[in-house]
């Protein structure tokens, strides 16, 4: 669990670099579109700061952080209409079974629908909940599937 | 009503019937002489082989109810073809015994074999209950479990569980590299049978009533959905044509219909479809999350749980969706409700800051008690005599075992499996 923890943690840090480092690129030399599905991943983690946007425990209201996530996560899924993304959601440890599954499913459905209200086609993002059968509880995250 | 019978024939036997305990009786002694075969040399060797294994196993079911107790089983009791149906109750009334149960192995001419079991009540030199089964030589375990089922439903009145099986998850490992399998065995942990392969996440089987079929929760599209299998063939289907999540499913006590949970919008919703198929139809409409139906054994209503209030707490509904009310009012959450098969009792899964624990209330919400002892407690599940049920319990870091706890009283007991496992599912008597 703890070096879950560390992993997750190492993990955003390096996206968190990537991401104030790219927009230079950018700038002076546009990048080669991303090719590749572990590029685009990267790509998509690195433009929009991240794939997890977390909840408070026991509920699945989208807070500030989760809502300029989500909004950055928009605009570049809208830039590339090619992809398809599902946004996996997680329940509450100590959540019995099924009410885990359903908060989990409840997260990703909000966090899809917030993506659908900034223009992102319903047709680009699925969901599913892994409720709390994997490690990684109180978060949705947006996976690149295509 | 299962207490009054014992009780009545407790003193048609004239027995002393002094309560060891309060609220336990004492249990009816049962004298079991090895069942017996009218077949003679190596045949009759085979059946009498046969008979003696079942012997046992009726011995072994028996033994392990409150309400029987198996005198001395030995091969030495040697019963004749003529006794089984005309025992002399001379014989066995100085033993003690109260109940007598005698029967018959035999071969048949197409391979297969008869078992005849029959039950006496001794002291009254009368005849009780009969009963008698044709099925392959393989099969004998299933008309023993029979068999035992005759005596203790001849005693107490109330369905035998001998004759039942146990759905469950089958996991091995731990964290996300668990690997679960569906698994079906008999209630005496024989006849383990894994009916899913174990590449997907797999959860919360339930049998329909004639355990014929099991519903159950596959992730092997990407999100989780119902499947049903058929245990005789092994053909699965999912049950619904949908990409909406849908989990938490239940047959109905007549086997026509399935309610589940489905995710078409933003929260959990519970739903009802015919198992064979069709349109499924809403029954709830509330802004929380409603899961986990459970459908009273006639099948005019349903309890579930719903956190409309803030917090998961059970109500019950009409089968339709009308009048539904909520149940359960103390502190604390309420969840994953399963209705006794006698309607007496709804078990649930209890939350609070001592983490999960079993518990049971009357469905008016009265009478309600905790079981067990927690922490990590959860997915009751009635046996057919509705006063055992099975539970999953947590025992070390994101593993779990099965357990069983009496409502009557007594330590929860652990339940032999051959690995991890959770969410079991009790079936009913089988025919």
């Amino acid at each position: 669990m703890r070096k879950t923890l560390i992993m997750l943690a190492l993990a955003l840090s390096a996206t968190g670099v990537q991401a104030q480092i790219l927009p230079f690129l950018s700038k002076r030399d546009p990048a080669p579109p991303a090719q590749g599905i572990d590029a685009l991943r990267a790509d998509l983690a690195a433009q929009s700061g991240g794939t997890t946007i977390y909840y408070a425990a026991g509920n699945a209201v989208l807070g500030p952080q989760a809502k300029a996530l989500l909004t950055a996560q928009a605009a570049w899924i809208r830039r590339h209409p090619e992809v398809v993304v599902r946004i996996e959601g997680y329940g509450d440890t100590g959540d019995t079974r099924d009410h885990a599954l359903a908060v989990g499913a409840q997260r990703a459905e909000n966090a899809r629908d917030y993506l659908v209200l900034l223009g992102v086609p319903a047709a680009q993002v699925s969901i599913t909940s892994w409720g709390g059968e994997r490690s990684g509880l109180g978060r949705a995250v947006t996976v690149l599937v295509r | 009503m299962k207490r009054l019978t014992l009780a009545l024939l407790l003193m048609s036997l004239g027995t002393a019937a002094a309560a060891q305990q309060p609220g336990a009786p004492e249990p009816v002694a049962i004298e079991i002489p090895p069942l017996t075969s009218p077949d003679s040399g190596t045949k009759g060797n085979e059946m009498l082989q046969i008979g003696w294994e079942a012997t046992q196993l009726i011995a072994s079911d028996l033994s392990q109810t409150s309400e029987l107790k198996p005198l001395r089983i030995t091969r030495d009791d040697y019963v004749s073809y003529p006794e089984v149906t005309a025992p002399s109750f001379g014989k066995w009334r100085p033993l003690g015994a109260k109940i007598l149960l005698t029967g018959f192995v035999q071969s048949r001419s197409d391979g297969r074999i008869a078992i005849g079991c029959y039950v006496y009540d001794v002291s009254k030199s009368a005849e009780l209950a009969r009963k008698g089964f044709v099925l392959p030589k393989s099969d004998w375990r299933r008309a023993a479990h029979k068999c035992s089922a005759l005596a203790y439903t001849a005693v107490t009145g109330s369905p035998g569980m001998f004759d039942t099986r146990i759905a469950y998850v089958s996991e091995s490992g731990v964290g996300d590299a668990k690997i679960r399998r569906i698994a079906v065995m008999d209630n005496d942990g024989h006849n383990q049978k894994f009916v899913t392969t174990g590449d997907s996440i797999v959860l919360k089987p339930r049998f329909s009533p004639n355990a014929s079929q099991l519903a159950y929760v596959s992730f092997a599209d990407g999100e989780p959905s119902i499947r049903l299998i058929d245990l005789g063939s092994g053909q699965q289907r999912p049950l619904l044509r949908t990409d909406a999540i849908n989990f938490a499913p239940r047959f109905s006590p007549d086997g026509s219909r399935i309610a589940f949970s489905m995710m078409l919008g933003p929260n959990s919703d519970i739903y009802v479809v015919a198992a064979n198929g069709g349109p499924a139809r809403r029954l709830t409409t509330s802004p929380g999350i409603d899961t986990d139906p459970s459908f009273s054994p006639d099948g005019s209503k349903i309890v579930f749980e719903s956190d409309r209030s803030g917090s998961q707490q059970l109500y019950i509904m009409n089968a339709d969706g009308s009048n539904e009310r909520r149940i359960s009012f103390g502190a604390g959450a309420y969840a994953a409700p399963d209705w006794s098969p006698d309607g007496q009792w709804i078990a649930f899964t209890h939350r609070d800051q001592y983490g999960r624990r079993v518990g049971i209330m009357r469905p008016d919400g009265t009478g309600e008690r905790l079981l067990t002892g927690g922490p990590g407690d959860d997915s009751p599940s009635w046996g057919a005599n509705s006063r055992d049920l099975l539970f999953t319990r947590l025992i070390a870091a994101g593993r779990s075992t099965i357990y069983r706890i009496g409502i009557d009283g007594g330590q929860p007991q652990q339940v032999k499996i051959p690995q991890d496992g959770s969410d079991p599912d009790w079936s009913g008597a089988m025919d």
